[in-house]
């Protein structure tokens, strides 16, 4: 229960700082999506039952706020956490640097499979150069923006008892 | 005599000694200005230490004073940045007044100038991602609003309210690339769509070849679609590209409104159709 109320409230905080905050004080490309590193945590130190519910949670709550097809995110997310999940194993994952490495990496990886889902089932032509002059900077400040967050370990209450 | 003596010892003592005082006085009346042997030693041996206790003594005094200097300069200090923050904050409260009475007296005069009943509306919230173009306001299905609705700011066009929920709602701002709106170049009077390009950018799509379409040109609804009322300006025209094939032209807009920093909107709630 704590930690449910623990999880919301930091999705919620998150969500806040993403759309008002941060779209103030940060230029356009350099604005970081804080969900998708909860979901790079998720695929990499939880592993519980329920964790892809929570993936894919993160990922609707994001098109919620972004963009206007709702499930893209989901989608994306839900992927990004099963292929994490099946490496996690393989990686050295209390190494922070590597889990940095890896939300630059899912970063990419999520915008990319944003731009195929969005030119095969949309009609937005020319989105690729939108997309890819705003990919690498939020994947940075993503990278940035994860150092931060899993320094902090706030939220080490995800991980399953290992 | 012996016994006499005896008796009184004490007061003759005493007498004596005040009478060799008093001869060593009236010795030394005639050497009053300079110091004697006596005088010499003694201020040679406690000048020293005068001169220690009286430092001691000056240091103390200076750190008593300058303590209370320091407590009053302090307490000077706090209240002085205590009033330079209050007044900084009334500043700041002003010109934020100032600036928003300059925006909603430019709102309330579109407001007029528009014949729909309209409903203005604050931003609240922005896409978080790079590549889509959307707001969130304040007003949602309580206050009227639906899907398609157009949104206008002072300055021209903003968009199309897109999902809207009990109290707020989402605005598709016409930079998003899958926004479309029918509109005309004022001048020449071409025809096109006007398409979101992402970023700040718009296009104004299948404008024939043969359209005079000129740099600076200002683009406005059609009034085609019947979203938005016709003649509501978009932006202006700022590059124009004709290719050696091909039957449309390439042509860029800048949109009339600053939608980076747009805080208050009006929708129109009633569509044109209605």
């Amino acid at each position: 229960m704590i930690n449910s109320l623990k999880f919301t409230f930091i999705v919620a905080l998150a969500l806040l700082l993403q759309q008002t905050l941060l779209p103030y004080w940060l230029a356009d490309p350099f604005q970081p999506n804080l969900l998708i590193i909860f979901v790079v945590y998720l695929g990499l130190r939880g592993g519980r039952r329920g964790d892809w519910l929570l993936a894919l949670l993160l990922g609707l709550i994001q098109d919620s706020f972004n963009g206007i097809y709702l499930g893209m995110f989901g989608f994306t997310f839900l992927t990004i956490y099963f292929l994490l999940r099946s490496m996690a194993d393989r990686l050295y994952t209390d190494n922070m640097q590597l889990m940095i490495l890896v939300t630059f990496i899912a970063t990419i990886g999520a915008g990319l499979l944003q731009l195929v889902l969005l030119l095969i089932f949309s009609a937005a032509d020319g989105l690729y150069a939108s997309l890819f002059s705003g990919l690498l900077p939020q994947g940075l400040v993503n990278a940035l923006a994860a150092s931060l967050i899993f320094s902090c370990s706030i939220f080490s209450f995800l991980e399953k008892g290992r | 005599m012996w016994e006499l003596l005896k008796k009184y010892r004490l007061v003759i003592g005493a007498c004596t000694i005040c009478l060799m005082v008093l001869v060593f006085y009236s010795l030394n009346l005639r050497h009053k200005r300079e110091a004697t042997a006596l005088e010499r030693t003694l201020l040679g041996v406690l000048a020293p230490l005068a001169g220690g206790a009286a430092s001691i003594t000056q240091g103390i005094d200076r750190m008593w004073s300058d303590y209370i200097d320091l407590v009053n300069v302090r307490a000077e200090n706090k209240r002085l940045r205590a009033s330079v923050t209050s007044l900084n904050g009334r500043i700041l409260a002003n010109q934020e007044a100032i600036l928003a009475n300059e925006r909603l007296k430019k709102l309330l005069q579109l407001k007029d100038a528009v014949q729909a009943p309209t409903l203005a509306a604050s931003v609240i919230g922005e896409d978080g991602s790079p590549w889509f173009r959307t707001l969130i306001i304040d007003r949602g299905e309580e206050d009227g609003l639906r899907e398609g609705m157009a949104v206008v700011a002072a300055g021209g066009v903003v968009g199309q309210v897109v999902k809207v929920a009990a109290g707020s709602s989402r605005i598709l701002l016409l930079t998003d690339h899958a926004s479309g709106i029918a509109a005309i170049v004022q001048r020449s009077r071409a025809r096109g769509v006007v398409k979101g390009k992402g970023g700040d950018r718009c296009s104004l799509e299948f404008t024939v070849r043969e359209d005079d379409v000129k740099v600076g040109d200002i683009v406005i609804t059609s009034g085609i679609g019947q979203i938005f009322p016709k003649g509501y300006p978009i932006g202006e025209v700022t590059m124009v590209k004709k290719g050696d094939y091909g039957i449309f032209q390439t042509i860029e807009i800048r949109p009339a409104v600053n939608l980076m920093r747009i805080e208050e909107v009006l929708i129109l709630v009633k569509q044109p159709h209605d």
